[in-house]
């Protein structure tokens, strides 16, 4: 009987049509969007009577001064910070895992994850800059300068602030994703029967849970690793601009008045795919030397590493991460109320509720549009997410080409493969809309709800369900009632992901919303290049605070919701008894 | 591609004679319950709080509703335009109208991409006097034929603390020699942004020995004789400017924002009442004035466009229309709403336009009129393409 039902339950058809179109559906906007890059590449774009194949682009793209200088800085602010942000997370996971320090980092994860990373790069300026906040705190009692100094501390042509603003962006989220993952391994378990035999628990992180752990991670990682390569919004801000990074070079001349430069732009586009394949490469080929050769000392009966010093010098470093990373975040609500604050003031002389009072009527439409667009892309991709893996749990082969597809959105550069689909999307005449908007955001915040919820999803004791369909003798109502009530904390916190990468699109937004369709972001964005720090404060910082609720909301309301439902419950009931007490 | 030119210029004469625009009154009648999408730089409250009220006015006057698409640069409208064009979307395009100039123009005449001509038909065109300045028939060199309606003026001013810097340098040259007695504090931004690009040429006009080949196309002229000193002139300053040269701000807001944190003394911008505005914002100490160099500083005049796609004609040029008249006109060059140079003539204006503009208020930091001195005109448009392509060569490694 149980078995029957639970084949059933697994045979649906429709499930497997669903599974099916859905892949295909991701495989539209891929093709297109590839097409619509690699095509002009090889200077073929009918609609710019380019008609005839042929390499003029990959010429002027070779021809182009900054190609050398730009490829250069991408590759080494990308893989530092990549490097750096994973070892930073993982060394402050080892130090703090067990201690009381641990909640209130990972309840300090929620502000910094929500906020969009543009909005903290620009706190950051207005932190590190020569006339920012530490040198005002500082001046001019120990520095002495009545002026600011004429160092180059941000948007240095090293692009050490990228790197420093992609790793206050990227550790928390590794972070994020490490704390999620760990719960499979165990690692109290592990702690324990390596205490058992002598090892002190920084030795079980070394050589037991680091290894088990990464094949967990190693997509996020990757993520983070093009994200880094092709973040177009925060090098804007904070990355140095002659040259800037390969990414934004190629977003200047994709948007250039002269149509040529697209075909360029195109070629350059292919390039920066081809530059993320080879990192993503020897990301991996790194992975696989070290452990070839790490794998010795794991079985070498040593009780201490040398690991030490590096974890806990990698955790302190985190916390000065946060540290940075917080002072960007205040600083941003004190010039939103800002009337005049000069230099070396360590606060403002005036303050003023102006700006905000100004900007008022278009924040509140703007807020709804984000919001609206952020939560139905979320739901939208929890759904898909939820119909893929259901089916990947019963059968892989189907969904083996999701797999492969899901990541492509996030692994292609945004600047090339959008406007490959602008076209068709002005073609199909559902520019401007608000359907072409949550398309876009829903592939892209389909992929990060997609891959939070894979793992926690698939391992799943499936063991409840069955005993729940036994109880209950109804797979849809045991899937909802158990399976996903059990599940709700990584449902929640897919949601609230997914609310922040669509808080966070910027792209995306401004090419299928054609200007008609502003949410909080594109009009950040635009205004960030005024220059107007009290305006940019504000926007900011009421940007921060709606995925901020709902991270918060993610984190609270999965424990507390069972305790909230059962008390209303309760009291529901005595209400009933009461008003049948009397009829007794 | 010269082909092109040739057949777009054939192309909009012979439509210029051969059709005959219908009378204004229909004009009004078809743009009434028109929607104008207008895509115009966003950077500026003060811009969008005016173009705010050009909406009210024009809802009020002739029932268009106007709606603002705030863009970080207008090279963004233009490439939508584009966009439109290569998807085959030729009569329901999504920009009504555009505030334009120079390069972004000239690519959309170029292509054949823009509604008209149109401006001189426009009732209030009658206050313009072409003769004024150039800029007005000429947009960088490229000739305006009526494919666009002028909307304001703008000329180069450079502003200082008068705190920190009392006899600001007053030329290119002497500006070198600020930056090298004082290291890190002189700067511009970067080219392609436009205030950049015109950094380069009011430079170039300055130092060049060939002061005369600039008013003609670039290809005439030998362009690495005529640019010789601006490079020789950048090379030297660039190790002695802000950050070493290693980065440029982004615009006239980031300059006055250095300038107002003192990490550099002198700003420049396209707006010549931008001190003023900024004072009175709290974002400039009240101790900046304006200046303008010895020899003049480089001006234009900036103007509004219709994409050829544009499903609201009508409603376009009724909006172009009224951002010319006397009221409007006056308004925008209000110190405290936006302080924009005006593209009447004044001897053109009735008597009481003419008592309104002479009462208009000056901010504390805006130049008159008088001192603003003599503008010199932009070089021709095709040097702008040129000049960012050698900076680009030069400097972005």
């Amino acid at each position: 009987m149980v078995n029957r039902l639970y084949q059933a339950a697994i045979n649906m058809p429709l499930l497997y049509i669903s599974a099916i179109s859905l892949t295909l559906l991701l495989l539209v906007p891929i093709i297109i969007g590839l097409a619509g890059t690699i095509l002009p590449a090889f200077n073929y774009l009918p609609a710019l009577a380019h008609m005839e194949f042929g390499l003029t682009p990959w010429r002027s793209l070779l021809a182009a001064p900054e190609l050398m200088g730009s490829i250069k800085l991408t590759l080494v602010s990308g893989l530092l910070a990549t490097m750096i942000s994973f070892v930073l997370a993982f060394s402050l996971v080892a130090v703090l895992y067990q201690t009381r320090w641990m909640s209130s980092i990972r309840h300090s994860l929620a502000p910094i994850l929500a906020i969009p990373h543009a909005a903290i790069a620009i706190g950051m300026v207005f932190l590190l800059s020569p006339s920012g906040w530490i040198v005002r705190l500082l001046s001019p009692w120990l520095t002495g300068y009545e002026r600011p100094p004429t160092w180059v501390s941000v948007q240095d042509a090293y692009g050490l602030s990228l790197v420093l603003a992609l790793v206050v962006k990227e550790t928390p989220f590794l972070l994020f994703v490490i704390l999620s993952s760990l719960p499979q391994l165990k690692p109290q378990a592990l702690l324990q029967v390596g205490a058992s035999m002598g090892y002190p628990p920084l030795t079980v992180w070394r050589k037991v849970i680091l290894p088990a752990l990464y094949p967990l991670i190693r997509f996020p990682l990757l993520i983070v690793l093009a994200f880094s390569l092709t973040v177009v919004d925060l090098t804007l801000v904070i990355g140095p601009n002659s040259p800037s990074t390969f990414a934004v070079t190629l977003f200047h001349w994709f948007t250039d008045v002269d149509l040529e430069r697209r075909f360029t732009a195109s070629a350059g586009a292919v390039l920066l795919m081809a530059i993320i394949l080879l990192s993503a490469l020897a990301w991996e080929l790194f992975y696989r030397v070290f452990i070839y050769f790490d794998r010795k000392r794991w079985g070498n009966g040593k009780r201490h590493t040398n690991a030490y010093l590096f974890f806990k010098t990698g955790a302190y470093l985190y916390l000065g991460n946060m540290g940075i990373a917080l002072l960007s975040l205040l600083v941003l609500p004190i010039w939103a109320f800002t009337h005049r604050w000069r230099f070396p003031d360590i606060l403002p002389s005036e303050w003023s509720l102006k700006k905000i009072q100004q900007l008022a009527p278009i924040l509140v439409e703007l807020a709804c549009a984000s919001l609206l667009i952020a939560v139905v892309s979320s739901l939208i991709s929890i759904a898909i997410s939820l119909v893929m893996l259901e089916q990947k749990r019963c059968c892989s082969t189907v969904t083996q080409w999701f797999d492969r597809l899901i990541c492509w959105p996030m692994l292609l550069p945004q600047v090339g493969f959008l406007f490959g689909i602008q076209v068709f999307f002005i073609w199909s005449d559902v520019n401007g809309t608000v359907f072409a908007v949550l398309a876009l955001h829903t592939l892209y915040v389909l992929p990060y709800v997609y891959l939070t919820l894979s793992a926690p999803y698939l391992s799943f004791n499936q063991q409840y369900y069955t005993q729940a369909i036994c109880v209950t003798h109804s797979p849809a109502r045991s899937y909802f009632l158990i399976k996903l009530a059990m599940l709700k904390p990584i449902l929640w916190s897919a949601f609230a992901l997914g609310v922040a990468v669509s808080f966070a699109q910027y792209l995306p937004t401004l090419i299928a919303g054609e200007g008609r369709i502003n949410t909080l972001t594109t009009e950040a964005v635009a205004l960030a290049a005024s220059g107007d720090r009290k305006k940019v404060g504000n926007m900011a910082m009421l940007q921060a605070l709606f995925p901020l609720l709902i991270f918060m909301l993610a984190q609270w309301l999965p424990y507390s919701w069972t305790k909230y439902r059962l008390t209303l419950k309760s009291t529901l009931k005595k209400g009933a008894l009461k008003k049948t007490q009397p009829i007794k | 591609m010269i082909k092109y030119f040739v057949a777009g210029c054939l192309a909009t004469s012979f439509l210029a004679f051969a059709e005959t625009p219908p009378p204004w009154g229909e004009t009004l009648k078809d743009a009434e319950k028109q929607t104008v999408y207008w895509n115009a730089w966003g950077g500026a409250d003060n811009i969008n709080a005016y173009i705010d009220w050009v909406a009210k006015r024009v809802k009020e006057d002739y029932k268009i509703t106007l709606k603002h698409v705030k863009l970080a640069d207008t090279a963004d409208a233009v490439s939508r335009v584009l966009a439109e064009k290569a998807a085959g979307n030729d009569t329901n395009g999504s920009i009504d109208l555009i505030w334009i100039n120079g390069e972004n123009f000239r690519t959309l005449k170029n292509n054949n991409l823009l509604f008209g001509p149109f401006s001189n038909n426009l009732p209030n065109y009658r206050y313009v006097d072409e003769s004024s300045r150039t800029s007005l028939t000429q947009d960088f060199g490229t000739k305006v034929d009526g494919m666009e309606s002028p909307w304001g003026a703008a000329q180069v001013i450079f502003m200082h603390d008068t705190e920190i810097l009392v006899e600001p340098p007053k030329s290119i040259p002497s500006l070198l020699d600020y930056a090298k007695k004082n290291p890190g504090r002189i700067t511009y931004p970067e080219p392609p942004q436009f205030l950049g690009t015109t950094f380069l040429k009011q430079a170039l006009i300055e130092l060049t020995n060939h002061p005369e080949k600039l008013s003609a196309p670039v290809s005439d002229a030998n362009f690495t004789l005529v640019t010789e000193p601006l490079w020789a002139y950048l090379d030297e300053l660039h190790p002695v400017a802000w950050r070493q040269g290693s980065s440029f701000p982004s615009g006239a807001e980031q300059m006055m924002r250095l300038l107002d944190d003192q990490e550099i003394d002198i700003a420049l911008s396209f707006d010549v009442s931008a001190a003023s505005v900024q004072i009175e914002q709290g974002n400039l100490p009240d101790t900046v004035r304006s200046y303008v160099f010895e020899n003049g500083t480089i001006g234009n005049t900036h103007f509004v466009a219709i994409p050829y796609n544009s499903a609201s004609t009508a409603g376009a040029q009724v909006v172009a229309d009224f951002l010319l008249s006397p009221e409007a006109q006056l308004k925008k060059q209000h110190p405290t709403t936006w302080g924009d140079l005006s593209v009447l003539t004044f001897n053109r204006l009735p008597k009481k336009y003419q008592t309104a503009f002479n009462d208009l208020p000056r901010g504390v930091a805006t130049l008159s009129i008088e001192s603003l001195g003599k503008s010199l005109p932009e070089p021709h448009g095709s040097w702008v393409e040129a000049l960012e392509k050698e900076w680009r060569k030069r400097y972005s490694r």
